[in-house]
């Protein structure tokens, strides 16, 4: 469709092409984030006004004064913007996480959920509450959450490489379901054995992924790591995108093959576990966000892992909205809605896939 | 860690820098077994080497060490004579490009992937200017490329899957380009064009290294050739010193003729046959087989009885006869005579004892006018005369009948041979 336009051009087409894809990309998922956001302060068990949530807001961000009653406020400020925020962060996590792995694994059904490095990393944090560690430093969380999704990682990796850095769809699916069976199982284990109550309900929570213990406590800890990662894994996007075209073509370009790898599958695994260890496993979001993006935008990790990043927090934050709400007052947990939405998804692409249209 | 924007404008237009690349005893070993053993090789600018050998010689193995694709477990890679290892990874990649064999296969677009030979050259936070996309546009012109830009490079054939690589590998804009087997997929139009960009390059100083197993081409095209059997460069100079029957038939176990390229005067190789098949390969019998031939009819027979080896001597050749630069080239015993000459009284002299000497003689079909007759006649000395059988309606004889009278003549005691047994009927006069 462009084909006519290159000639004329002399090729500004394609100079600007990443530009406006993702340009016009995050001013449309920009968008719907801000007015999905609002339409999640306003809603749950206590309704607010949009006006008054507008107004809290603003006034939050220092602008202007609110009507709102303290309640109101209180609500929205402790309770839904953490939320919000944490919704957006574990999405967009879980997006980068998922579209980084897809590239280094080149293979299209790579999702922390699916091939057990959110295990691993629920694994990491219930072994952090259970050695009570947790409870010394909010710190602990996490790293333990990152060393088991690391070690997830790597396991997976190690056994589905096959020559050339390709990973084939079977053996990383195996090595996927095996990884996630035998940590869910030591995981399980730990939450039965424990006899701190308080423990174990805690734990439960990494069963079935849910966002409804969010605080600032866990923002202030999600976002900046989900940022920083996000940061790291756009600078390397070119180095993505070679290690798709092929290992020689990377190499011969100058990527430092071994380096870089190494790194983004440890951010991956930092930003992933980082989300389990505050939301639990909540699996397809990684699959169904970068897939969706990857269909309007083609393959280019320049405009890819930013988008995934705002497109899974756009998700997330839609799907645990919908979660608080469609039962009210019951809460679904997010992760039932993410599996809902996005077992589908993944069956519709292996659908396509047998049918030879490679993914990626 | 990249380049300051400022200067790669203009220096990506015209910033070639000459650079030698040369591999130091490269040895290299895949889980014991050694696939490069101790070799040296060098290419430099405005120079097309091609690496040749069978398969399983190492070919691909050393243009990947040099690519720095492979680890050496001895020996080093050095450009412009300081170890390639000191470059940072990215300064590497503007001096040293590489095309890989397999092509590449993936959703990108061809202008996305030709773009991404830019990387090397663009800030870790850029995206390609304009003179990248000159760049990446002037490549795909020229490997005629630029009609599929847009197309995924999945849904193109293998032959555009590897000239869009090859334009990436343009786009790149290295000093030493190595490219591995760049013709494999291709029609002929489009070998050429890539040859033919390939010495475009080496013309404005690149320095290109090029993996053919296709040993005429390789000829053809390149200004030396380095053979390879098992890891060690067992010939290396221009065309036709590596290019050499005797090479053909112990690295290649072919029998092979080594002829002219007609346009180019490079070697050109017709296989005959693997080493070995032949009935009378066991045999030490040879014999002196003494040809009677002209205009190119013994030429293959001269290459087929060699290689059996027999001695071989032919008879009274004019200057320019393809025949007689067959037999100059194989060191075959003729007699020489000035072009489209009458052969006089003396040259059959000499021509009649060279077929008494033979064991055999074989008469090939050749046409016979004035100039040649001679020729014909002698071979009724033969003691063992193999006339190769003529087509039915053929035109040869040019001397009013006279020439067709020695011929039946001839055939009385000789013994009429189809050409395709001509070598087997030579094993049996033993």
């Amino acid at each position: 469709m462009l084909r006519t336009t290159v000639r004329k051009q002399r090729g500004s087409l394609a100079a600007s092409s990443v530009i406006n894809r993702l340009f016009v990309g995050s001013a449309v998922i920009g968008t719907t984030l801000l007015a999905v956001s609002l339409t999640a302060l306003a809603t749950g068990p206590v309704a607010i006004p949009p006006a008054d949530v507008l107004s809290v807001a603003l006034e939050w961000l220092g602008i202007g004064d609110s009507s709102a009653s303290d309640t109101q406020r209180a609500v929205i400020e402790n309770i839904r913007i953490p939320r919000t925020l944490l919704a957006i962060a574990v999405g967009a996590g879980l997006g980068v996480a998922g579209v980084t792995m897809q590239g280094l694994f080149r293979n299209p059904l790579a999702d922390p959920g699916i091939i057990g490095v959110s295990a691993g990393g629920a694994l990491g944090a219930v072994i952090a509450i259970a050695a009570g560690l947790a409870a010394t430093s909010t710190l602990f969380l996490p790293l333990f959450a990152f060393i088991g999704a690391s070690l997830a990682t790597v396991t997976v990796f190690t056994v589905g490489i096959a020559a050339g850095g390709r990973v084939s769809m079977a053996s990383l699916l195996l090595a996927g379901v095996a990884v996630s069976s035998l940590f869910g199982a030591i995981t399980s284990a730990i939450i039965i054995l424990t006899s701190d109550l308080e423990a174990q309900r805690e734990m439960v929570f990494w069963l079935a992924g849910g966002l409804e213990d969010a605080r600032w406590n866990s923002v202030r800890i999600v976002l900046p790591i989900v940022l920083a990662g996000t940061v790291v894994l756009i600078a390397f996007a070119r180095d993505l995108n070679l290690l798709l075209v092929g290992e020689d073509e990377a190499r011969s370009l100058g990527v430092r093959v071994g380096f870089v790898r190494g790194l983004l599958m440890s951010v991956a695994a930092l930003v992933t576990g980082t989300a389990v260890a505050f939301s639990g496993t909540i699996a397809f979001v990684g699959l169904v966000v970068p897939h969706s993006i990857r269909l309007l935008i083609g393959p280019d990790h320049r405009a890819l892992v930013p988008l995934s990043a705002l497109g899974g927090g756009l998700f997330l934050l839609v799907a645990d909205t919908l979660a608080r709400n469609v039962a009210s007052p019951i809460e679904i947990r997010v992760g039932i809605i993410t599996a809902l939405a996005g077992a589908p998804f993944f069956l519709f692409l292996l659908i396509k896939q047998r049918r030879q249209t490679e993914l990626l | 860690m990249s380049t300051t924007a400022e200067p790669s404008i203009d220096q990506a237009s015209d910033s070639l820098k000459e650079s030698v690349l040369e591999a130091h005893g490269a040895v290299v070993r895949f889980s014991g077994k050694t696939v490069l053993n101790g070799i040296d090789a060098r290419v430099s600018p405005g120079e097309i080497v091609g690496i040749v050998g069978p398969n399983g010689s190492g070919k691909t193995t050393l243009l990947r060490a040099m690519a720095s694709l492979v680890r050496l477990d001895s020996g080093s890679i050095t450009l412009n004579d300081s170890p390639i290892d000191r470059l940072s990874a990215t300064e590497r990649a503007r001096h040293v490009g590489y095309m890989p064999q397999l092509n590449p296969d993936h959703s990108f677009t061809a202008l996305e992937f030709v773009l991404m030979g830019r990387y090397p050259h663009i800030g870790r936070f850029k995206l390609e200017g304009r003179s990248d996309i000159q760049f990446a546009e002037s490549a795909m012109n020229r490997t005629e490329t630029l009609e599929f830009a847009h197309r995924r490079l999945r849904s193109l054939s293998g032959g555009e899957k590897q000239r869009v690589s090859l334009a990436r590998l343009l786009a790149q804009n290295a000093d030493v380009l190595l490219l591995d087997e760049p013709t494999a997929s291709l029609d002929l139009q489009h070998q050429l064009l890539t040859m033919a960009t390939a010495r475009a390059e080496a013309d404005r100083g690149v320095a290109v290294a090029v993996v053919l197993h296709d040993l005429s081409l390789a000829s053809r095209h390149c200004d030396r050739l380095m053979l390879l059997n098992e890891g060690e460069v067992v010939a290396e100079g221009d065309p036709w010193t590596v290019v050499t029957q005797a090479n053909l038939k112990s690295i290649f176990s072919v029998d092979a003729a080594v002829e002219p390229e007609p346009i180019s005067g490079r070697p050109m190789v017709s296989v005959l046959g693997v080493t070995g098949d032949s009935e009378t390969q066991s045999r030490d019998r040879s014999l002196r087989v003494h040809m009677i031939c002209g205009a190119g009819s013994g030429r293959d027979l001269m290459h087929r009885l060699s290689i059996e080896g027999h001695t071989l001597s032919a008879c009274v050749l004019g200057q320019g006869d393809a025949d007689r630069d067959t037999a100059l080239r194989l060191g075959i015993d003729h007699i020489s005579s000035p072009p489209f000459s009458v052969v006089t009284l003396e040259q059959d002299a000499a021509h009649r004892r060279l077929v008494r000497q033979a064991d055999v003689v074989i008469v090939c079909e050749m046409a016979v006018g004035p100039g040649n007759l001679r020729n014909l006649e002698a071979a009724a000395e033969a003691s063992r005369l193999l006339l190769i059988e003529r087509p039915e309606d053929s035109q040869w004889d040019y001397t009013d009948g006279y020439a067709g009278k020695v011929y039946e003549e001839l055939s009385v005691t000789g013994t009429t041979v189809a050409r395709s047994e001509i070598v087997a009927a030579v094993a049996d006069a033993t």
